[in-house]
Parts: structure tokens; C-alpha cells; sequence
């Protein structure tokens, strides 16, 4: 199921970039400019990395897809990982399978087989996306290979981290962590000068120097396999050690009672999420401070109005000064909130799945107030990740000699709100209303409508249907204004769907897994 | 709540006098429940009187936890209500819930709060536990309190969860299979405090189906088979209505005896016969009394027997 949904936003991104800057872009002169002042320019190789050669097609649809599916390559692989390695055990489930016929090497092996399939299909998905695109077999095939490079490096991370942590949570944060940092130093590698070499030391990074389209390296290849058969070969022979239903860090059993945070459901909400929300603080904070600190180098030669125009089609603003260049990145934070956002209410889901929210309703606790909780911490932690951000930004901003007030960052961070608000609200109400896919709705929502933000215009579609996702409605702050009203229009939805889901959760079955 | 009131809560605890209590605890009409294609329960009608101890009887799927699911408002009834000390179970169940603890067939806690913070949680949602009986409990049922839940045994697990609901002293412990994965030492330390309860004047709802625990504990009893109520009754009024078996052995050959109503004969040995006799002894009696009677031993069902007479099919005697 989830495969499926990946292979289908390899396909289509494949397809949709190649042919957008065919259409975008026809002549050389178009993509020299675009070459000279957009390409260039760090916000953009944040998410797309470092670009190689992009007066062809498929030149730029190498810099411009490889860089993002490569992110979403990474982090399919660790899911992958982590579902058969570790969420199978703490769901008791391999217990019964190993109680069977079947060896732990054997099962081992056999999911790894899985995984494997899963990548040769992603790998067909993106080139036959380039082919319809236009792009030749054999450049296509090599580019989506670049990208399918990293997903067994990313499943040998989450097999090790599977082996690590005796959670499926404690996995995902452990191999979400790695993840990030290699993006980390790809983001630095191809944003601040003289550190190119950077990039040897990220898988990410690894896709890069494959230079699909750009003078081919296939020989780099060979770090991604011996990457991935070391990590793999290790984590089975943890596996093959260790008793079943433990990992090596191992949490202590006994602890002497602390009764702080045990007073309200809520209370418990925070005390049981607060380690993950200072993962989430901490790695926020870190990465916008390395993109504050790279602000001030943002190239500041003009550019013509018509280039202007162009780079307006790919959902950009003004990105070549300093605040330009922030208002932009602060996009992605728009986006990692609205990822905390969706999260929380997974974290909502997983206590009525695993049927403790039976526990805590069987006591006089009205539902209503246990959601309302949950939201409510949803929210505060937003806003503390989203002021972080801008906090973070500003320090990181200043420390590199850019000229940003601290306030003008903090609004950039609390304009990441109305929209992770909104998609709080509406995972809240996918919750409430269909529990069991809750996750998959939410999470699916917020991809497509940030894809769509990034690809919408590009292929032409209807200014109407364009304006469909609230990414289009944020001002790119400190660049742009803020947009109050757009902000207080998602709000109110933002609180119509929380009331609605509350409505609705209080009249329907609790469901379990 | 804060701990102080706690405590004042908890050292005094209100014992209840039995029978002072004018609303049946639970009151179920018409209580029906329909998942997709599945009716889970039909029809249910239920009263249990404050300070029973009521059986709740039924094989895997019979629709026992879906009967506790809508006393809690878990779950909305397709048809009907269930009332909680006059409270509507779905449209008030934080007034419900109040009066009430609960115990679920497999033990729902967080993983990673210790047995003391679990304990220290639910008191406080509750608003109130008798501490002191907390305590007690947790020597009685040998629980190691700083040990977090994830490391505790299934069985273990259980009794916090039981501990947690015995300590809040509640008007109505709905038990849902609390022993299952309870050793029998612990199994008689179960039994001994839900005799508390009762003494308390507390009402139980024990859905089990383990017999002998139901037996031992339950003031009636009612067995649910395909979501419908097929009997319900004291022990003995349910005896009365099963067979009871009757043993037979003679000096010489085992004779051939005329055909009685109600009397089913069986074979138990070269001169030994079984009758299965539902109703009156009676005429057995006057026809074994020509014969050379050795030894007669009759014994009264067990529920276990009830409980297969219900199940192996003739048992429906059209009751809903």
C-alpha cells in the first residue's frame, strides 16, 4: 500500500518536472537566465541539492528530481526498514512467525527480499515517469537508479536502528535522526562554498556525485552497495544475538516513581511526548540556524522581470536577497510543522489503537476533553517548533552577518501556523472520522498538497485550481507581508474542523487496531 | 483533584450498606448491537440490583465485552440503552463512570509509566482512591511497584489494572475476564477481595467464563450465546431447570427398566446405569424400588454442565 504510493509520486514528479521545463523553458537563452539567477541560488539547492548542467531537459530534471526523490528515497527505505524489522516485533507478531518454521535468518533475509522489491519498483516507477517525459531509456534508467541508490542505504539505517531501539517509535526517531543529518550536510555542502567535498560523507550526497546527465560517475555507486551490505550484515547479526522483543539500548525496567504530569490526561499526552517533541525542537532549531547562517550569501545580482515571472510559475517569490531567501526556506518549515502537526494526531490514533484510550475513557473523562487535550498540546507544540525556527533562524542569521530583525524571523516562524493549524484540524478530522486510515489521509493530504504547490503552476493548470492548496496562500515572510487575511480564513477552517472532529469523535465506536 | 484531597478521600473510607440503593446498577433494555453484517448483541435486557454479584457467562464471541463496551459508552448502542446507576451509558458517561471502575480482558496500560505512576494516573482521573487498600492489594497480589509496565508479565499487568480498579472502592466493578493470565494463587486473592467487595456492599459484574470462578463468587448468573440472553437465574434456579444426574449400580445383572418421561438411561458398567432425569426424581425412584439396588448416588449439575447443556444446541428453550 504504501509502496504503491510512493511508486506513484516517482512516476508523476518524474513525468510532471520533465515535461513542465520543457514547456517552461524552450529555448537555451530561457534556461541560461534561469540557469544563472534561480539555479544558483542556495534557497532552491536546500531541496533540490546541487545542479550539474541545466541548458538540457534532462539536465535539469536530474538536478530538480533526483534532489527530492532522493530526500523521499531516504526516507522510504527507513520506513520500509523499520515496519518489517522492528514494528512486527513490538506487535508481538514475529514471536508467532519465528515460533513457526522459520529461522531468524531466514525471516531476516526475507524481509530484506521485500524491501529489495520495493526499490526495483520504485527504480522502474521514476524512469518510466522520465520516459513518458521524454527523456532517453538509458539517462533515465541511470538517474532513477542515482535515487534508488539511497534506499537500501537508508533500510540498512533503519535495519540498525530496528536492531537499536526496542520501539518501533524509539527506530523511527533514532533512523529519522540519520536521515536528517545526511540532508544536513547535503543542504551545507551545496549551499556554503568550499565544502563540496561535504558531500562525500552523505548518501544523499552520493546521488550528487553520480552526475546523472552531467559527465556520468557510475563508479560511485560502489559506496552506496558497500554502505548498505555493511549496515545490513550488521544489524542481522545483532538480530541473530539478541533475545526477541529487546534491543540493544535497552531502557531500565525500574524506576522509582515521578509523579509530575499524571494529573490530567493531558498532563500524560505531554509527559509521553515530550521526549519526541525535543527531538523535534532540537533538529529544527539546528537546521535553521545552518540556513540562517548561509543567508548572507545569497546572491543579490538583479534579475530581469520577465525571468521574474518564470521563476514566479515555480511557486518562488524574489529569492536573491537575504530575506528573500529566507521568506523561501521558511516553506519547509511551513511544511516540517505541518509534519509535527499530522504526528500528533498519529500519536492520538496509536493510544485508541492500542486500546488504552478504553483505560483512560472507562474513568470519568469525557472525550471531548481527552481530544480537546490532545489538540491543544498538538498546537502549543507547533507554535513552539515554529517560533524555534524563526529563533533559530535569526541567531544562525546573525552569527553569518545578515541583517534580519529578531521579529521579523519570529512572524516568518508564526507564519508557519495557520497552515500546520489547518492540517492539525483536518487530520483531527480524518481521525474522528475514519480512524483506521487517519494517518494515511493526513500525511497523503499534506505530500499533495505541497507537491502540488511545487508542480501546480508549473504545468499550467487553472489559477483556481492552483489556489486549492494553502501553501499558495502563505506570504513569504520576511520577504513578503504578512497575509492576515488568508491566515485568519485557515484559521477559522482550522477551528471549524476541530470542532467538527471533536463533534464526531464524541459519537462514534472507539476503534482498535 | 488535588493530593490532598486525595488523601482525605482515602482515609476515609464510605463503606455502603447493602440494599440501600433504589436504582438497579446496571439497567440494560432492549440493548442491541450491530457491527457491518454482524449483530453482536440482540435485544439484551438486563437488571443488575446494587450489591449483586452477577455472572456474565459465554464462550470466545458470544458478545460479553460488546455488552461491557456500551455499559461504558465505548461503543453506541445500534438499538436500545443501557443505563449506569440511572445514568444513560452513552449520553452521560462521565456521570456513569463516576460510580464505576473498570477491569478489561487484556491490560491496556502505558507502557512506559511504572506500576505506581499507572496507579498514581488513574486515581487521579478517577478523583479519588482509598490508598491504604491500595496498598494492601499490591502485598497481597506481590506486584513490585517500580517496575514499569512494559517489562511486567501479562499476568502482572493484569493486576495493576485490577489493583487500579479494586483501590477507587467504585459503587460497580465491571470485570471483564479479569483473571485471565492470573496464577491460581492470585486467582484466590482475586476471589477473596471481590467477597470485600460484596461484603461492602460494592455491586460486581464478573463476565468470565471460567465456571468455577463464577460459581464460587456470582449471586445469579446469565449466559449469553450469539449476543442473546438464553438464560438467566440463581445457581439453583438454573439447576432445577437442568438435568441432574443420578448413578445406579445393582447386585447382580443391571435390569431393563420401563421408559420414564425425563429420564434418559445410560449404560455405566455391567451392572451399573446412568440416568440424566430433568424434573422430578420421583417416579425413578418408585421403579428402581422392585429392583436389587446396590449403591445410589445423585449429584446436582455443575455449571459447567448447565453451561454445555446450553451450548450443544437443545438448550434454547425459545427465551431471548
Amino acid at each position: 500500500m504504501r509502496t504503491i504510493s510512493f511508486l506513484y509520486l516517482f512516476a508523476l514528479y518524474a513525468y510532471t518536472q520533465a515535461v513542465g521545463y520543457r514547456d517552461g523553458y524552450p529555448t537555451l537563452a530561457d534556461r541560461m537566465g534561469f540557469a544563472r539567477t534561480f539555479a544558483n541560488n542556495k534557497a532552491v539547492r536546500l531541496f533540490y541539492g546541487e545542479p550539474h548542467d541545466l541548458l538540457s531537459v534532462s539536465g535539469y530534471v536530474a538536478w530538480r528530481v533526483g534532489g527530492t526523490l532522493a530526500i523521499a528515497a531516504a526516507v522510504f527505505g527507513l520506513l520500509a526498514a523499520v515496519r518489517a524489522l522492528r514494528t512486527e516485533e513490538d506487535a508481538g507478531r514475529q514471536e508467532l512467525v519465528l515460533a513457526g518454521v522459520v529461522s531468524r535468518h531466514t525471516a531476516y533475509l526475507s524481509s530484506l527480499a521485500a524491501i529489495g522489491i520495493g526499490t526495483v519498483l520504485l527504480w522502474a516507477g521514476e524512469s518510466a515517469g522520465f520516459l513518458a517525459g521524454g527523456l532517453p531509456l538509458g539517462g533515465a534508467m541511470y538517474l532513477s537508479l542515482a535515487t534508488a541508490s539511497i534506499v537500501p542505504v537508508s533500510a540498512g539505517a533503519g535495519a540498525l536502528a530496528s536492531q537499536l531501539a526496542p520501539t518501533r517509535r524509539m527506530a523511527l526517531e533514532l533512523g529519522g535522526a540519520l536521515v536528517g543529518l545526511w540532508l544536513l550536510l547535503r543542504v551545507i555542502a551545496d549551499t556554503a562554498g568550499g565544502v563540496g567535498w561535504l558531500r562525500w560523507g552523505t548518501p544523499l550526497g552520493w546521488a550528487e556525485l553520480l552526475r546523472p546527465f552531467a559527465g556520468a560517475q557510475p563508479l560511485v555507486l560502489v559506496l552506496p552497495a558497500i554502505t548498505s551490505v555493511a549496515l545490513l550484515a550488521i544489524a542481522g547479526r545483532i538480530g541473530a544475538r539478541r533475545d526477541i522483543g529487546t534491543g540493544v539500548l535497552r531502557e531500565h525496567d525500574s524506576a522509582a516513581p515521578r509523579l509530575r504530569l499524571l494529573s490530567s490526561p493531558a498532563a500524560q499526552a505531554l509527559r509521553s511526548e515530550r521526549a519526541s517533541l525535543l527531538v523535534w525542537l532540537g533538529s529544527v532549531g539546528a537546521f535553521a540556524c545552518v540556513l540562517g547562517a548561509v543567508a548572507k550569501s545569497s546572491s543579490t545580482a538583479g534579475i530581469s522581470k520577465s525571468l521574474n515571472r518564470e521563476l514566479g510559475k515555480l511557486g518562488t517569490g524574489s529569492i536573491t536577497t537575504p530575506s528573500g531567501y529566507l521568506g523561501f526556506t521558511f516553506i519547509f518549515f511551513v511544511l516540517v510543522v505541518s509534519l509535527f502537526a499530522c504526528a500528533q494526531v498519529g500519536a492520538a490514533r496509536h493510544e485508541e489503537a492500542e486500546q488504552r484510550l478504553e483505560t483512560l475513557l472507562s474513568t470519568p473523562v469525557a472525550r471531548r476533553r481527552w481530544l480537546g487535550g490532545r489538540l491543544a498540546i498538538a498546537a502549543a507544540g507547533a507554535v513552539a517548533i515554529s517560533l524555534t525556527a524563526g529563533l533559530a533562524a535569526w541567531v544562525g542569521a546573525v552569527s553569518g552577518g545578515a541583517e534580519v530583525s529578531l521579529a521579523k524571523l519570529l512572524e516568518a516562524g508564526a507564519n508557519c501556523l495557520p497552515v500546520a493549524l489547518l492540517f492539525l484540524a483536518l487530520a483531527a478530522l480524518a481521525y474522528a472520522i475514519v480512524p483506521r486510515a487517519s494517518g494515511a489521509i493526513a500525511y497523503g493530504l499534506l505530500a499533495v498538497a505541497f507537491l502540488w504547490d511545487l508542480v501546480g503552476s508549473l504545468l499550467g493548470a487553472p489559477r483556481w485550481l492552483v489556489r486549492l492548496t494553502p501553501f499558495e496562500h502563505i506570504g513569504l515572510v520576511p520577504a513578503q507581508p504578512f497575509r492576515a487575511g488568508d491566515a485568519a480564513a485557515m484559521l477559522a477552517i482550522a477551528l471549524a474542523a476541530a470542532l467538527a472532529a471533536t463533534w464526531i469523535f464524541t459519537r462514534r465506536d472507539l476503534t482498535g487496531a | 483533584m488535588s493530593a490532598l484531597e486525595l488523601k482525605a478521600t482515602a482515609s476515609q473510607p464510605q463503606p455502603r450498606p447493602p440494599g440501600d440503593r433504589p436504582r438497579p446498577a446496571i439497567r440494560a433494555e432492549g440493548l442491541s448491537k450491530r457491527y457491518g453484517s454482524t449483530l453482536a448483541l440482540d435485544a439484551l435486557e438486563l437488571a443488575v440490583g446494587g450489591g449483586e454479584v452477577y455472572g456474565y457467562l459465554g464462550p470466545n464471541g458470544s458478545g460479553k465485552t460488546t455488552t461491557i463496551r456500551l455499559l461504558l459508552g465505548l461503543h453506541r448502542p445500534s438499538a436500545g440503552r443501557a443505563r449506569v446507576f440511572g445514568h444513560d451509558a452513552w449520553r452521560e458517561p462521565v456521570a456513569a463512570h463516576r460510580h464505576l471502575a473498570y477491569v478489561a480482558g487484556e491490560p491496556f496500560l502505558w507502557p512506559a509509566l511504572t506500576s505506581a505512576e499507572t496507579f498514581e494516573f488513574l486515581a487521579r482521573l478517577h478523583g479519588g482512591v482509598d490508598v491504604a487498600y491500595r496498598e494492601l492489594l499490591v502485598e497481597r497480589f506481590q506486584l513490585e511497584p517500580d517496575k514499569k509496565v512494559r517489562a511486567l508479565s501479562k499476568g502482572n499487568r493484569q493486576k495493576v489494572q485490577l489493583i487500579a480498579a479494586l483501590a477507587t472502592r467504585a459503587e460497580l466493578l465491571l470485570l471483564d475476564e479479569p483473571t485471565s493470565g492470573l496464577d491460581p494463587l492470585m486467582e484466590v486473592a482475586f476471589r477473596d477481595c471481590v467477597i470485600e467487595a460484596k461484603e461492602r456492599g460494592q455491586t460486581v459484574f464478573l463476565s468470565s467464563h471460567i465456571l468455577s470462578e463464577v460459581e464460587a463468587l456470582c449471586d445469579r448468573v446469565g449466559i449469553l450465546r450469539e449476543g442473546r440472553l438464553v438464560d438467566e437465574g440463581t445457581l439453583q434456579q438454573l439447576r432445577h431447570l437442568a438435568a441432574q444426574t443420578v448413578e445406579v449400580t445393582f447386585a447382580g445383572g443391571a435390569p431393563r427398566l420401563p421408559k420414564l418421561a425425563g429420564v434418559e438411561v445410560q449404560s455405566a458398567g455391567p451392572n451399573a446405569l446412568r440416568f440424566e432425569v430433568s424434573g422430578s426424581i420421583g417416579p425413578l425412584i418408585a421403579a428402581l424400588a422392585e429392583h436389587p439396588v446396590a449403591t445410589l448416588t445423585s449429584r446436582e449439575p455443575s455449571l459447567e454442565e448447565i453451561f454445555i447443556h446450553h451450548y450443544d444446541g437443545s438448550g434454547d428453550r425459545g427465551r431471548r
